[in-house]
């Protein structure tokens, strides 16, 4: 109530210059700000003339490992939840209070990240400078700092900052004791410019720390900075802040797009929409050309050699009666494909070079790009012909094309997507890919509980029930209903609500508009996307299904917020029971907020924090590290990854994560683990463990119970499961749904985050493939009717041979999966049409397909080491609706691939 | 289920020939001259097109020595296997009228007429393509290969196989049964195996009598001379062929022939009756299996049988659906993951082996993007459809194909294909 009273008056200031009638309009919904300190959303300045909205704030000194972020977090969210200690029951409201809370939170803690620490000094940087080299001799020992050291303070002994530009790398200061603190010519405040002769940016510190680190000795080059200014809140260009990527992603230059433009005519890539009717021999050169990139139209090549490819769209159709997908071609002896899809008379052209794209993965993109762009102007027709459009599709193009020529991927951090030597860059092969061609969400199913929370709060989100939070009656109709809403983490899917065409059409876009690339690589502060939409499910392809249920009127937007690696993706209907639409409407500040209060409920209660110790861990389904073995020791491979596994566990866990781990690391003991450990460790692991059990009982009061009934039981089960790992897993199974109700039946946040953090310290390592070891290498279950794919994580390991047979796998699995379309189109057919079909008889009805490689060391000491030989498989299911699951294993004994997919389906 | 190939001069458009198979209509001129036209237009603009996929046809374009384009579009198949028609198509019209005479096209009218020889060859060449339809008789045909028979005769047989080359003072020889070689002499399969398969075609097609003399260009080993390929039928479907000079006369070889073999006739006869088996029906495959495929990739040569089991002997038209398969799945999962796909540039070298090897590696490094230290190669595949399963395994240089029951269980796939392979790979009396 009170928060309403203060609420009005600053939204009377805001909305001064509307007139009384307006202003009591709208009142009803901007009477529900609660932000109570700002009532301009900082995004509001972004908005286009068309409602459009895409905004990225990025924190301007970034951390270098995720483990501060997450210290960070941790630490803010616990003197967070010291604050509430209400029941479950009023969370909903507490968030409210939270999320305003929160905003004025958010300024100070902007102001401490934007100048960590106040007797940092800050310089401002001249060119000018004497450069002066310095050898550094890295001290091995100082690698004990501890897990929590950056690469640079481990190997150079200093702390680095950025300066202004937000890109070089500027001594901060030094770790005490350190080599390079002894040196004289090395100072705070100096910028590091090389080391051996590398250059040295933000982007590039880790990797190439990671490249001398094995070295003793390092050139480093620095550089005095002069004029010195010390300032305790530094001016700091808005453009700064932002890496190249946000960069590219927010802004589209004129010029800038120019010079790519004229870049990519040197290589094949290109697209081109034609109007294939209207071309007569009377007409201007370039007749007929909707849109064109890269421009250029003399320069392009798609453009100048058209008529090849409107005649063979032509021909060939006449000559077999079906049309044609991807030609191929020689240009500058350089292999590159064509895709054609058409449209009526109207033919969109798609152009890539092979070392990128293969035939079977350039149909693939092109088969995404047309679909995404569907989604955001929902035909192909409109999206190419008008032209308001164009500066969006050449900015989309540019940085698709440069991404694809440049380093292929998005996933990895390292990849930066940089525009200087992409004609080197283009003539590299590209990297084998599967996972991420397809037109699927890779989903991360967290344990039940955390998955219920993300659930309900995502339900109530879309709810949009306000009675209890708004005690005045409502008399207005709703601006919005939400259609669904998704949830991601770093990219991964950890939730939707979206019908399963939707969740497609928005992973696509995120994809392609390079959000989820966004989300792993850049610390964002802030991210809103507030576009119109046209999903599949809502009348997209009117005249194609004139049988499906009418879908009301209405428009659609697609409202994508962001903040730390979470990204919350809701659709949202205007019209049919809200509002009517308005033309070029802009996202409504009320909405946004709600959902990016959800969004910060989600990470409050730990979910991001569970996500990135899932994705970092993988406590579920394991696989295993494959490396070529050694003669005589077969069973090296097994207990290897087992060891690195649980190295990494302990790694990334908080403190309290730590204390749960003792506990898991033991309950999760596996016979061939126990092996190798001695028994003394053993007991005093245990004792330990009993401890650490009543410090929590202590602190956490209904936590206590749980590990008194858990205690007596340690022994015993540690014994059982050693003799028998099958059986046990059953039993503990129900014992941890009773856990889990315990933890259910009354918290506050605090314990909600325990819970969830302790129930992953339960679960318990799974291992698909049959037998004692774990053979398994990586597994894909691919749903592309509802737009999932189940699969490990990304891998952090550095292995050469995991590259090699993953690289392997993905270029076989995109051929198994190119053999089963044949198998799924004949059973989609028609009884009339099979008989005319000319589909190839013998291919109609594989299921299942393997393939068994080999891998040998061809260096010389290749007599200490045996073979590598693992399986490929494929495997198809119709039913209920057609899935597919690839796994890469070991081949030790035999597996059973029905079996694998049923085990991974009762995993969920 | 259809099959064009079309033959046109590159520099002037000029068809020479179009063949088809299946039940399409010939194309017209125009559509010819429009296939020619894309190719040409492409040309100018630096571009060299190489072929087009649909749905469930391809095509492709292919120019050989800039003289003469040959333009393939087929159902059913993959561009792989069409290109490597062509190539077979381009090296049927070297076979009859030499490498000059394409490539100097004086005569466009007479090389059109000397071209007409080499006919049948490309029609046999067009069955090798697996455009899915099952009443092909000839789904036996593997592209760029060539078929062989093994009787337990073989040892025997070419013991006098050998005194008759040296009376027809040559070192090529071979003897076909029914089309298929049973055994050839060292210097045969040192030869190219496309021309080894393009000389089996030639012995086998049009046989209205009883020897052949016929002058050969070989594509690979001299496109310019032309040999004397020289086909004697000793009993209805034995037939020998041996390459050789100017001397001697036909009526000599006929002679030597009759006289070399005269006390072997028996022998040849009993091979006879190897023949829809392919193999010997001493050696009883297990039960479950339906088709074997065996293949020599050092040879370029293959056995293929539909009825390997004695007790479905039950003549059935399934026979040649299982080859259909058998083919199928050599074409798509085998060739080109097992086996290599430059191997046939290697096998003419003389160290063969060695050679091979080092290729594969040095074809899987190309692929792994010189990762040094580990070379990967694909040694097993298997395919499970509904009604079938399908098994591959490579041993050194050979390959052999396994079509099982689909009630087979997959793991035990993997002990009885080795199994098959060694028996046949070793018994030294087939003389693989």
């Amino acid at each position: 109530m009170e928060e309403q009273q203060i609420l009005l008056p600053s939204k009377i200031d805001n909305t001064d210059d509307c007139s009384c009638e307006e202003w009591s309009d709208s009142s009803s919904c901007s009477s529900y700000y609660s932000d109570s300190d700002s009532s301009i959303p900082e995004w509001e300045s972004s908005i286009s003339s068309t409602g459009e909205l895409l905004f990225i704030d990025c924190d301007p000194v970034v951390s270098h490992t995720n483990v501060h972020t997450e210290k960070e977090n941790l630490n803010f969210s616990k003197e967070n939840s010291a604050r509430h200690s209400t029941r479950s029951k009023f969370l909903k409201l507490l968030r409210r209070r939270d999320s305003k809370r929160r905003s004025k939170r958010y300024v100070k803690s902007q102001d401490a990240s934007t100048n960590p620490d106040t007797n940092k000094v800050k310089f401002q940087d001249h060119e000018e400078g004497e450069i002066r080299e310095v050898i550094l001799n890295i001290d091995q020992r100082n690698r004990k700092l501890g897990r929590r050291a950056t690469l640079v303070e481990s190997i150079l002994g200093l702390t680095v900052s950025t300066l202004s530009d937000g890109c070089r790398i500027m001594v901060a200061g030094f770790i005490p004791d350190s080599e390079a603190a002894k040196q004289k010519n090395i100072k705070i405040g100096d910028w590091l410019k090389c080391v051996n002769d590398i250059e040295l940016t933000y982007q590039n510190l880790n990797s190439v720390l990671e490249q001398v680190s094995s070295e003793n000795e390092v050139v480093l080059r620095l550089q005095r900075v002069a004029g010195i200014e010390v300032t305790k809140n530094p001016p700091i260009n808005e453009l700064s802040n932002q890496s190249n990527f946000v960069q590219q992603l927010v802004n589209s230059k004129a010029d800038e797009i120019n010079i790519i433009s004229s870049i990519l005519c040197e290589h094949s890539v290109g697209v081109l929409y034609i109007n294939t009717e209207s071309i007569s021999e009377t007409g201007p050169e370039f007749e007929g050309i909707l849109y064109c990139y890269p421009r250029p139209f003399e320069k392009n090549l798609l453009c100048s050699s058209r008529g090849v490819f409107i005649t063979l769209n032509h021909l060939l159709h006449e000559i077999t009666q079906c049309k044609p997908q991807v030609t191929s071609f020689l240009w500058n002896n350089r292999l590159s494909h064509v895709a054609y899809t058409s449209f009526g008379n109207k033919l969109l052209l798609f152009m890539l070079p092979d070392n990128r794209a293969s035939i079977k993965e350039i149909l693939l993109e092109n088969k995404e790009i047309t679909r995404m762009l569907e989604f955001m102007y929902q035909t192909i027709d409109g999206c190419f012909e008008s032209d308001l459009f164009k500066e969006q599709l050449d900015h989309f193009f540019s940085r698709f094309f440069t991404r694809l020529l440049c380093s292929g991927l998005w996933p990895k951090a390292e990849q930066s997507v940089e525009l200087f030597n992409i004609t080197s860059k283009a003539q590299q092969q590209g990297p084998q890919q599967f996972e991420d061609v397809l037109s699927v969400a890779h989903s991360l199913i967290l344990p039940d509980e955390a998955q219920m929370q993300i659930d309900s709060a995502l339900t109530e989100l879309e709810s949009s029930d306000y009675r209890e939070w708004n005690e005045e009656p409502l008399d207005c109709q709703r601006l919005f209903t939400f259609l669904g809403s998704a949830l991601y983490h770093s990219g991964y899917l950890l939730a939707s609500h979206l019908v399963h065409g939707d969740l497609i059409d928005i992973h696509i876009f995120c994809r392609q508009q390079g959000l989820f690339h966004l989300s792993r690589t850049e610390p964002v502060r802030t991210l809103v996307l507030w576009r119109e939409v046209f999903p599949l499910s809502c009348n997209r392809n009117i005249e194609n299904q004139s049988n499906s249920t009418v879908v009301p009127e209405g428009r659609r937007y697609l409202l994508v917020v962001g903040s730390g690696k979470d990204i919350l993706a809701a659709l949202m209907e205007a019209g049919g029971c809200t509002e009517p639409a308005e033309d070029n409407m802009g996202p409504d500040a009320f909405y946004v907020e709600e959902a990016q209060a959800t969004l910060a409920h989600l990470q409050d209660i730990g979910i991001s924090n569970l996500a990135d110790h899932w994705i970092a861990n993988n406590p579920g389904l394991q696989v295993a590290i494959p490396e070529i073995p050694i003669k005589r020791k077969t069973d090296f491979l097994g207990t290897i990854s087992f060891s690195k596994t649980s190295y990494n566990t302990k790694e990334t866990a908080s403190p309290i994560q730590k204390k749960q781990e003792v506990t898991s690391i033991l309950k999760r003991r596996t016979p061939d683990q126990s092996t190798l450990s001695s028994a003394s460790s053993f007991y005093s692991l245990a004792d330990d463990n009993s401890e650490i059990h009543s410090e929590d009982s202590l602190s956490q009061g209904g936590y206590s119970e749980r590990s008194e009934s858990d205690e007596p039981v340690l022994g015993r089960r540690a014994t059982r499961e050693k003799r028998n790992y099958m059986e046990s897993d059953e039993e503990s199974d129900i014992e941890d749904y009773r856990d889990g109700s315990y933890s259910n039946s009354s918290y506050d946040i605090t314990e909600l985050r325990q819970s969830l953090l302790a129930e992953t310290a339960d679960i318990k390592p799974q291992y698909l493939t049959a037998g004692n070891e774990n053979v398994l290498f990586h597994y894909v279950q691919l749903d592309t009717i509802e737009g999932i794919l189940l699969c490990p994580p990304e891998n952090q390991y550095n292995s050469k041979t995991l590259e090699n047979v993953l690289s392997n796998f993905r270029k076989c699995a995109l051929q198994i999966h190119g053999v089963f379309q044949n198998t799924l189109r004949f059973k989609q057919m028609l009884s009339q049409d099979m008989a005319k079909s000319v589909i190839n008889k013998s291919l109609i009805a594989i299921k299942e397909y393997g393939v068994l490689f080999e891998c040998t060391a061809t260096d010389e000491p290749s007599r200490k080491y045996g073979k590598l030989t693992y399986w490929v498989i494929g495997r198809l299911f119709y039913v209920p609706h057609p899935r597919e699951l690839y796994i890469c294993y070991q081949d030790t004994i035999p597996q059973n691939i029905i079996e694998i997919a049923f085990k991974l389906g009762i995993s969920d | 289920m259809s099959a064009h190939v079309v033959c046109i001069t590159s520099g002037g458009g000029l068809p020479i020939f179009t063949r088809k198979k299946g039940n399409a209509e010939t194309l017209p001129f125009s559509m010819i001259g429009s296939l020619n036209g894309v190719h040409m237009f492409a040309k100018a603009q630096r571009l060299e097109l190489l072929n087009s996929l649909m749905e469930d046809h391809c095509a492709v374009w292919k120019e050989f020595h800039d003289s003469i384009l040959l333009i393939g579009i087929s159902s059913g198949c993959t561009i792989q296997v069409l290109n490597k028609l062509l190539e077979s198509v381009f090296n049927a019209m070297i076979l009859v009228v030499g490498i000059d005479a394409i490539k100097a096209q004086r005569n466009i009218e007479r090389l059109k007429r000397e071209l007409r020889l080499c006919y049948p060859i490309v029609d046999r060449l067009l069955d090798s393509l697996d455009c899915g339809d099952t009443t092909n008789k000839h789904s036996s045909d593997l592209i760029m290969m060539v078929e062989t028979i093994l009787c337990t005769e073989n040892h025997l047989i070419r013991i006098v196989l050998e005194s008759y080359t040296e009376c027809v003072d040559s070192v090529y020889s071979c003897i076909l049964i029914h089309g298929k070689i049973a055994v050839a002499t060292e210097s045969w399969w040192d030869l190219h195996p496309d021309e080894i398969k393009l000389l089996s075609l030639l012995a086998t097609i049009e046989n209205t009598t009883n020897s052949k003399d016929i002058p050969v260009f070989l594509p690979h080993k001299s496109p310019n001379v032309a040999y004397r390929f020289v086909a004697v039928m000793l009993i209805p479907n034995v037939q020998i062929c041996c390459l050789c000079g100017p001397t001697p006369l036909l009526e000599e070889i006929e002679h030597s022939a009759a006289q070399c073999f005269k006390s072997t006739l028996e022998l040849l006869e009993s091979a006879l009756r190897c023949h829809p088996r392919n193999f010997p029906h001493s050696l009883d495959a297990e039960f479950g299996i339906l088709g074997i495929l065996l293949i020599s990739i050092k040879y370029g040569k293959y056995m293929i049988s539909r009825h390997p089991t004695r007790t479905s002997a039950k003549p059935s038209g399934n026979g040649f659906h299982r080859l259909d398969i058998l083919r199928t799945f050599y074409y798509q999962a085998v060739m080109g993951a097992l086996v290599p796909d430059n191997w046939e540039n290697i096998s003419t070298s003389s160290n063969k082996r060695e050679q091979s090897k080092k290729a594969d590696k040095k074809e899987e490094r190309n692929v792994k993007k010189s990762n040094k230290m580990e070379c990967t190669v694909n040694t097993e595949t298997y395919w499970c459809s509904e009604y079938h399963k399908c098994h591959a395994i490579i041993v050194d240089d050979n390959v052999l194909c396994v079509l099982y029951n689909s009630t087979i269980p997959t793991y035990s796939m993997r002990f009885i294909t080795p199994r098959v392979l060694k028996t046949l790979a070793t018994d030294k009396q087939l003389c693989w």
